[in-house]
């Protein structure tokens, strides 16, 4: 099987290299080799074709140029005609055993070939995806990384908003200050004037307020008794009256 | 006298909020209630105080002269403007803070091209089934193992 995948390999080269083919199989890794900077080819995934369970499909393709169809399976009859009659091949007892043995062999393979092939694989996709996920991350990183620092950038060009806040405050206050002066200019003097305003209003009040009281001083001491008690008689005189008119 | 002097420029605090980092929030929170503060106090001041009615004050005091002088000597007195000392520090600072954005914006570029060249490394490796371990240990030398510190059997050098 490893000389049918280095044919291939070879084969492969050729197509890219329009190297010579080389029928031996070439002593080289695969994948190793530091031979040039072709991309590597993948791995095949399944074994090459074969005819009969066993048999690759290239003896039979080498024959086919020569004898046919045919001619493989003859050269196959007459090769086991041959060992069987020359007695290079000896049916014995060994012979048997060793056929019981490819049997079970062959058996094993069918039989738990594929839960290990898809118990391989799993780990071969744990491994291919572990490092993915590496390789995603990274790139991912690194793209978060480049918009944060645009971001970063962005809000950092925003710097003339602080300043235009800054002298715009410091433009309020100025402005404020100064309409506080007006006011309170404004207000001082306003202040004087209503206080002029009513040191004359009290002044005239308390004259008038003086007069009043002096005038009616003087009319209380101008009553004398006699006026006092004909007034009192005139009163009493007056309620008789309204209660004999009720 | 107050109306010539140029309108206070008007911010945008809804797209300056959007530009401030995360851990200068507090910082223009501060800055924003005091500069509220200072446009209410702004807002709330009239431009002109209220006009003395001189008139009234002349018919009811007795001396309109008293009333005169004060007209005269009000309409006269000129007020001192504050002085605008900070102005010229903030221009001054505003200069500074844009050198140094300029220069923060031109480290972050190299910044951002070292990133673009790293995500381009990883990008450009072929695909993972097709990389050999040898490729994966390049292009990732944290997962090469290290045979110093952990040896393999037979954990010293075949003769």
């Amino acid at each position: 099987m490893l000389s049918r995948l280095a044919a291939r390999s070879a084969a492969v080269a050729a197509q890219h290299h329009g190297a010579r083919v080389c029928v031996v199989a070439p002593s080289r890794l695969f994948h190793c080799s530091g031979q040039h900077g072709r991309p590597i080819e993948p791995l095949p995934e399944e074994g090459g074709k074969v005819r009969m369970g066993v048999f690759p499909e290239e003896w039979f393709q080498f024959f086919y140029k020569k004898t046919g169809v045919t001619g493989p399976y003859v050269f196959g009859t007459g090769l086991i005609a041959t060992l069987l009659s020359k007695e290079y091949l000896v049916v014995n007892n060994e012979f048997i055993a060793g056929g019981i043995f490819v049997s079970f062999v062959v058996y094993c393979i069918r039989r738990f070939g594929p839960d290990v092939a898809t118990y391989a694989d799993k780990l071969r996709q744990e491994r291919l995806d572990f490092i993915d996920n590496k390789k995603g991350r990274f790139i991912n990183d690194c793209e978060t990384a480049i918009e944060t620092e645009k971001k970063e950038q962005w809000r950092a060009e925003g710097v003339d908003y602080l300043f235009d806040a800054k002298k715009a405050n410091v433009a309020m206050q100025l402005e404020t200050a100064y309409r506080e002066r007006l006011h309170e200019v404004s207000n001082a003097v306003k202040r004087r004037l209503d206080y002029q305003l009513d040191v004359e209003t009290t002044q005239r009040r308390m004259a008038q307020e003086h007069m009043a009281d002096w005038v009616v001083n003087n009319v209380v001491k101008s009553i004398t008794p006699q006026q006092e008690k004909e007034a009192l008689a005139k009163c009493i005189e007056d309620l008789k009256r309204m209660a004999k008119a009720s | 006298m107050a109306g010539r002097r140029a309108a206070v420029k008007a911010i945008d605090w809804i797209a300056f909020a959007e530009r401030v980092p995360p851990n200068q929030k507090a910082q223009f929170t501060a800055l924003k209630a005091r500069s509220d503060a200072i446009y209410s106090k702004y807002l709330s001041t009239p431009e002109k105080p209220a006009a003395i009615n001189f008139a009234f004050y002349k018919s009811r005091l007795a001396n309109p002269a008293l009333v005169d002088e004060f007209e005269q000597k009000f309409n006269a007195v000129k007020i001192p403007e504050p002085v605008d000392t900070y102005t010229a520090g903030l221009e001054e600072a505003q200069k500074k803070a844009q050198a140094d954005v300029k220069s923060f914006v031109a480290e972050s570029n190299a910044r951002i091209k070292g990133y673009e060249e790293q995500a381009a490394v990883y990008k450009s490796l072929p695909p993972t089934e097709l990389m050999t371990y040898d490729d994966v240990f390049a292009a990732f030398p944290e997962m090469k193992p290290d045979k110093e510190k952990y040896p393999i059997w037979p954990h010293r050098p075949i003769e």
